[in-house]
C-alpha cells in the first residue's frame, strides 16, 4: 500500500508544486526518488516539529503530506495534531504506515492500536484505513482534494489488490455478497483474513475504509440481522465503536482487547493469539448465530 | 515610541480590568518589543505580501491586540471584546479573530515549528517576505523549541528572527531558580543562529538589532521586567496570574502618567 501511495504523491507532485512532502526520518525504499526534491524534506526525528512545520507549510497554502510510522503521526505529536493542523483547520495530509500491529515484533513502541481512537477525537479530522492498495490511493485522492485534515492508515508494502474494478471509498465496499442475513464490516488490512472466514461461515463483507457523516450507514444496516465488525485495533474506541455511535443499531465489535500486548510474535501471530484471524473470527460469527 | 508604548500599555490595562483576566505583567513585558516591530519594522502595507508575526508567547495575547488596535488594525469594540461571553477575542490567539493574527496559538512550544514553515515555504517562493517570532524565555523549556532551533540554521532561514522576552519570571518561578535555559545566547550561537542581546526596552536597540545583517536565522535575546511601565508590579510573580481591579488600574494608569479615559 505505501509504495502505491508514495507513487501517487509522486506523480501529482509532478504538476502540483504546493505538494510538500515531510517524512520523519522513514521511508527507506520508498522516497528514494524523490528526498532530492524541494517538494520534500526529512528534518530528522522530532515528531512536534514535523507537525508544526507542516502547519506553518499549509498556512502559507502548500499541501501538506507527513509520513511516518502510524505511532509517531498521531500518537506522539498528538497535541500539535489537535492544535496546529485540525484547530486550525488545515488540510493536511497525516500518513501512518504499520497500522494495527503489522510491525508487532518491533515491541510496544513500533505498534498502534488506539489512534483511531486518539484521532476520532478530532472533530474535522477523516480516519481512513484502507484494506488494500486500490483503496490506499483512492483514499489519498479523496484526501488530496478534501478541505478537511486526515490520516491515513496504511499497513506495509506488498498487500495483494482485492479490487479490480473502480471502487467509492465513501460507501461500504462488497468483499463478499451472500444470501445470508448478517453482515461482517472490516476496516483496513485486516481484510486479508475474508477468505479464512469465509471458509468458515457465509456472511457478506464489505470493507469500509472511512465513515463519512455523506452515507446513511443505518439505511444501509437495515436489510441485514448481525452486524459484525472487525479491526486490528483496540476493541474499544475503535471502527466498531464509532460505527456504533452513527446507528441505532447493535453492533457485534471483534478487535484486539485494551490490554498491552507483551506477547512477542509477528502480525499473523498475533492476530490468531488474540482470536482475530480469519479461522477464529469465522467461529465467533459461527457461534454467535447457533450455526452448526 | 514612547507614547505609542505608553497608549498600548494603557488599553492593556483597560481590558485587562474589563476581563479580569491573569497574564498582565507578560503582556507589559514585551510591549516595547512589539512596538518596535508594529511600528518601525513590519511591513504591512500589501496584505498579500506583509511580513509575518507570530506571537508564541501567545498569553501575551492582550499586548498584540492593544497594539493592532493602535496601529489601525483592530477596532475598539473588537479590543473590548477581549475574555468577554460571546467576545471578540480570546485570551490566547485565534486566527480567526483577525487578518493580522496569523496563527492559533497559546500552547507554549508552537510558535517556531509554524514560524519555520512560513519561512521555509517563503524561501521556496523566492520571496523577500519575512517572518518574526515573539517566544517566552520559560517557552525555552520546551523541546520543541529546540527540534525547530536545529532546524531553521539547516534550512537557511535568515528570513526568520526570532526575539526571546527574557524577563526571568515565568508562571511559578524564575527560570533561573526552576530549569535556567541560560546561557541561552551561547545556546542558539552553538545551534549556528546569529544572536544578538538587547535591552528590550530600548526601541532603538531593538531596532537596530533586527537590521543587523546576516545570512543566518537571528535570535534576538530581548532582556525585560515584567510588568514593565508600572512600578509596583515590575519583576512581580504575581502578576503573571493576578488580575487587574478598578483600583489597581487606576494606580497602574497614575504610574504611566495617564488618566482613567473609559
Amino acid at each position: 500500500m505505501r509504495n502505491s501511495v508514495a507513487s501517487k504523491i509522486k506523480e501529482i507532485a509532478k504538476v502540483d508544486e504546493s505538494l510538500f512532502v515531510i517524512a520523519g526520518d522513514a521511508g527507506l525504499g520508498v522516497w528514494d526518488d524523490f528526498k532530492e526534491s524541494k517538494q520534500f524534506i526529512n528534518p530528522g526525528v522530532n515528531e512536534q516539529l514535523d507537525i508544526g512545520f507542516g502547519a506553518g507549510l499549509s498556512l502559507m497554502g502548500h499541501k501538506v503530506i507527513y509520513y511516518n510510522i502510524a505511532p509517531f503521526v498521531i500518537m506522539r505529536p498528538y497535541e500539535f495534531v489537535r492544535n496546529d493542523i485540525c484547530y486550525q483547520e488545515l488540510p493536511m495530509i497525516l500518513i501512518g504506515t504499520g497500522s494495527g500491529i503489522t510491525y508487532a515484533p518491533a515491541g510496544v513502541t513500533h505498534y498502534v492500536v488506539e489512534d483511531i481512537t486518539l484521532a476520532s477525537t478530532m472533530p474535522n479530522l477523516d480516519i481512513f484505513s484502507p484494506a488494500d492498495p486500490v483503496e490506499a490511493v483512492e483514499c489519498f485522492n479523496y484526501a488530496y482534494k478534501s478541505k478537511n485534515p486526515s490520516y491515513i492508515r496504511i499497513a506495509k508494502n506488498g498487500e495483494s489488490k482485492i479490487h479490480k474494478d473502480k471502487i467509492d471509498i465513501t460507501k461500504p465496499i462488497f468483499l463478499n455478497k451472500s444470501d445470508s442475513k448478517n453482515i461482517l464490516l472490516l476496516h483496513g488490512s485486516i481484510s486479508d483474513e475474508v477468505s479464512k472466514i469465509l471458509e468458515i461461515v457465509d456472511i457478506n463483507i464489505v470493507s469500509v475504509p472511512m465513515l463519512t457523516s455523506k452515507f446513511d450507514y443505518d439505511k444501509f444496516l437495515d436489510d441485514f440481522t448481525y452486524i459484525f465488525t472487525l479491526e486490528e485495533h483496540f476493541i474499544n474506541g475503535g471502527f466498531g465503536t464509532m460505527l456504533r455511535d452513527k446507528v441505532d443499531k447493535k453492533i457485534h465489535k471483534f478487535g484486539l482487547p485494551n490490554e498491552y500486548i507483551h506477547k512477542i510474535g509477528n502480525r499473523d501471530f498475533l492476530r490468531e493469539y488474540y482470536k482475530i484471524d480469519g479461522k477464529n473470527i469465522g467461529l465467533k460469527i459461527k457461534d454467535k448465530l447457533c450455526l452448526k | 515610541m514612547k507614547q505609542l508604548a505608553t497608549n498600548i500599555r494603557k488599553n492593556i490595562l483597560h481590558i485587562a480590568n474589563l476581563a479580569g483576566s491573569p497574564h498582565i505583567g507578560s503582556a507589559l513585558s514585551c510591549t516595547d518589543i512589539l512596538t518596535t516591530l508594529y511600528f518601525d519594522v513590519l511591513k504591512l502595507e500589501d496584505y498579500e505580501n506583509r511580513d509575518l508575526f507570530i506571537l508564541s508567547k501567545a498569553h501575551s495575547a492582550m499586548a498584540l491586540y492593544a497594539t493592532l488596535h493602535e496601529k489601525g488594525l483592530l477596532s475598539k469594540e473588537d479590543m473590548q471584546g477581549y475574555y468577554q461571553n460571546d467576545g471578540t477575542l480570546p485570551a490566547h490567539t485565534d486566527k480567526d479573530t483577525n487578518p493580522y493574527i496569523e496563527i492559533s496559538a497559546g500552547s507554549l512550544g508552537h510558535g517556531l515549528p509554524i514560524a519555520c514553515g512560513m519561512a521555509h515555504s517563503l524561501k521556496l517562493k523566492n520571496s523577500d517576505r519575512k517572518v518574526f517570532v515573539l517566544m517566552g524565555d520559560g517557552e525555552s523549556q520546551e523541546g520543541s523549541v529546540w527540534e525547530a532551533a536545529m532546524l531553521a540554521p539547516h534550512l537557511e532561514l535568515n528570513n526568520l528572527t526570532v526575539f526571546i522576552d527574557r524577563n526571568n519570571l515565568q508562571g511559578y518561578g524564575r527560570a533561573d531558580e526552576l530549569l535556567s535555559y541560560e546561557p541561552i545566547d551561547k545556546k542558539f550561537e552553538a545551534f549556528n543562529w546569529e544572536v544578538l542581546r538587547v535591552n528590550g526596552h530600548d526601541y532603538d536597540a531593538i531596532k537596530k538589532a533586527v537590521d543587523f545583517k546576516t545570512n543566518k536565522p537571528k535570535m534576538i535575546i530581548c532582556d525585560t521586567i515584567k510588568g514593565k511601565g508600572v512600578d509596583f508590579m515590575e519583576d512581580k510573580l504575581i502578576w503573571h496570574y493576578y488580575i487587574v481591579t478598578d483600583e489597581i488600574k487606576n494606580d497602574a494608569l497614575k504610574c504611566l502618567g495617564c488618566q482613567d479615559e473609559k
